[in-house]
């Protein structure tokens, strides 16, 4: 796991070039994407259009203007709301002395994680057609259980520092221990584990409207018009092929940019969630002896 | 060998106990919704009559908990309702797409384990030269991106541009197996998230037990190389990349629909998304019971092999 220098502004100039694209086509696109024009013959590439029309004959390069804007905006509600359950629930679960509290907290938890989030998502969906809020919250709820066994964890090796323990013994309020002492040392691990959830988010959010969940059947949103364009292919590739391109580097720059961002921490970071007795968290400051530092005779 | 057996018993417990719990899930998520269920199922231009046939089909006049017993009795004895739209038996409908989702899976399965240990130890045993960056950049690449886009492209490029393969299972019907041809897109776009986060899992546990005492200890005795790699450090590498199995069986689960969609292969994900089309809650109900079931089964799986391999990890139970 040893990075090399030089290597580390080159992945943050790839990540940052390759996210660059599709995040300014989603935050500005909706700016220059002009009126609708009338509508043209499906499918047919050229004839004053940039890329061409889609399957009701709209121009395709203003509904890709048009596309970025739910996906991202869901993606980020989601995680915003998945975190702000996720934060309270697990930092209560690992402050509390009460063993089965903690198990209350946690254990319903572990029982959602079994079933497979896609599988969760459509089968409300298929009984209350959500809107673009709705598959928000729903994403939003499908990774709440693994969000808060992230925060719970982060958090429980806070939790356990002598500081803590010593800010209860002065009569600390609760909300000053949690927010000002625990969330604050957690906060690391904890974006880390934001920027994994984040490119979760987006899989999750494109994957549903991807199969017509979240989004109207004509709504102009990337993943949207991949699936409804995907009839035309043979003639007119580009209807799939650009917002295709747009949703695989959105996804790819986000991963790559949170990756470069915490390269050099994530050794830390991963130690802090899965505390081990022969790997001593990076920022611990009471490292107990580790049987790997030995001095040898 | 105590601990394993009540490793083996809670663990066991937890999953009988996860089962019941997506059971009871199933039923409230699709059932039990604030309102009149039939309104919500009848669709947007609600007809009385269709209405009315929706709350005789689904008994809608007794209790909720009676309904939920009725249901769950049915499933103790495998017998899982009948489809709200063509009144044919749900059981039926699984076995249509059984099969070539079972073939997706298993080839997937089959492939992914050897490729991504593969790839991992070839980047591990390269760390820091070409192959291992290549190698890491690609899988860290791939790794994030839906199924959906990447399996779209491949199609645009190998399918319409090339022509090399065909661009989705249309016209091959259930006879997959007879045509390999057809797999090997769809077996792509399955394997490509999966194989990407398991080799990275296994390239850092490799590079991390390479750099371990005992392989030093074992060097300086003079074992060779390959016998070190393979049969010292590769079993301690693999307890990380198990313990992501149990999410990858997840990513399978919901790849498969995709893929199915994608490809027009019609299997279990294509029966679900029809029922999904039109609200066939009984068939929805059956799916997802065996879709979360099979997820329970595997996970279950999935910790007994890391609990086998790394004793010391103490898998949650």
């Amino acid at each position: 796991m040893t990075r090399r220098g030089p290597g580390r502004a080159g992945r943050w100039a790839c990540a940052l070039a390759i996210l660059a694209v599709p995040l300014l086509l989603a935050l500005f696109g909706p700016l220059f994407a002009g009126e609708p024009g009338p509508h043209a013959a499906s499918f047919t590439a050229g004839g004053g259009h940039l890329a061409g029309t889609d399957f009701v004959g709209r121009d395709v390069w203003r509904q890709v203007l048009l596309g970025g804007r739910p996906v991202v905006v869901a993606a980020l509600a989601a995680t915003a709301l998945a975190y702000a359950v996720a934060l309270p629930l697990g930092l209560f679960s690992a402050l509390t002395h009460r063993r089965w509290l903690d198990e209350l907290l946690m254990r319903p938890l572990d029982v959602l994680l079994a079933v497979p989030s896609l599988l969760l998502i459509l089968l409300v969906a298929a009984v209350i057609r959500p809107g673009a809020a709705g598959i928000a919250l729903l994403v939003a709820l499908v990774n709440i259980p693994d969000a808060a066994r992230a925060v719970r964890a982060a958090a429980a090796e806070a939790a356990s520092r002598p500081v803590v323990e010593a800010l209860r013994m002065q009569g600390e309020s609760w909300a000053r221990t949690a927010l000002g002492h625990v969330a604050r040392s957690a906060l690391r691990t904890l974006a880390a584990d934001a920027g994994v959830r984040l490119t979760g988010v987006l899989y999750l959010v494109a994957t549903a409207a991807f199969l017509g969940v979240g989004a109207a059947p004509d709504a102009a949103d990337w993943a949207v018009m991949v699936d409804r364009n995907r009839t035309g292919m043979f003639v007119q590739p580009w209807a799939v092929a650009l917002p295709a391109l747009l949703i695989v580097a959105l996804t790819m720059g986000t991963n790559l940019l949170f990756d470069a961002a915490l390269t050099g921490r994530a050794r830390g970071a991963r130690a802090a969630r899965e505390p081990r007795p022969d790997h001593p968290p990076a920022d611990d400051p009471y490292p107990g002896p580790s049987r790997w530092e030995k001095p040898t005779p | 060998m105590t601990g394993l057996r009540s490793w083996l018993l809670r663990r066991l417990l937890l999953g009988a106990g996860q089962t019941a719990a997506v059971v009871l899930l199933v039923f409230a998520l699709t059932e039990a919704l604030p309102g009149d269920a039939a309104v919500a199922l009848a669709g947007d231009q609600p007809d009385p009559a269709r209405i009315a046939a929706l709350r005789e089909a689904m008994h809608l006049d007794r209790p909720a908990a009676e309904r939920f017993g009725a249901w769950a009795a049915g499933l103790l004895h495998g017998d899982l309702g009948s489809s709200l739209v063509s009144g044919r038996p749900v059981s039926s409908y699984l076995a249509d797409g059984f099969g070539p989702t079972l073939l997706l899976a298993a080839l997937t399965l089959l492939l992914l384990v050897p490729l991504a240990g593969g790839l991992g130890v070839l980047a591990a045993r390269y760390e820091g030269r070409l192959v291992d960056r290549l190698i890491s950049a690609v899988t860290l690449a791939v790794y994030a991106v839906p199924e959906f886009a990447f399996g779209v492209l491949l199609v645009t490029v190998v399918a319409l541009h090339l022509g090399w393969l065909p661009p989705t299972a249309v016209g091959y019907g259930g006879e997959l197996l007879a045509h390999p041809a057809v797999l090997v897109l769809p077996v792509l776009v399955l394997l490509s998230r999966p194989v990407c986060s398991l080799a990275r899992l296994v390239r850092a546990g490799m590079i991390d037990a390479l750099a371990a005492p005992y392989i030093a200890h074992a060097r300086r005795y003079g074992i060779p190389g390959v016998r070190i790699r393979y049969a010292h450090a590769l079993p301690n590498a693999l307890a990380p990349a198990a313990q992501q199995l149990a999410r990858t069986v997840d990513w399978l689960l919901c790849g498969v629909i995709v893929v199915e969609a994608l490809f027009v292969i019609p299997g279990l994900g294509t029966v679900l998304m029809n029922a999904v089309a039109e609200r066939d809650v009984p068939v929805l109900q059956g799916l997802a019971v065996v879709f979360a079931g099979t997820a329970v089964v595997l996970n279950l799986a999935a910790d007994t092999v890391v609990f086998r391999c790394t004793p010391r990890a103490g898998v949650v139970a």
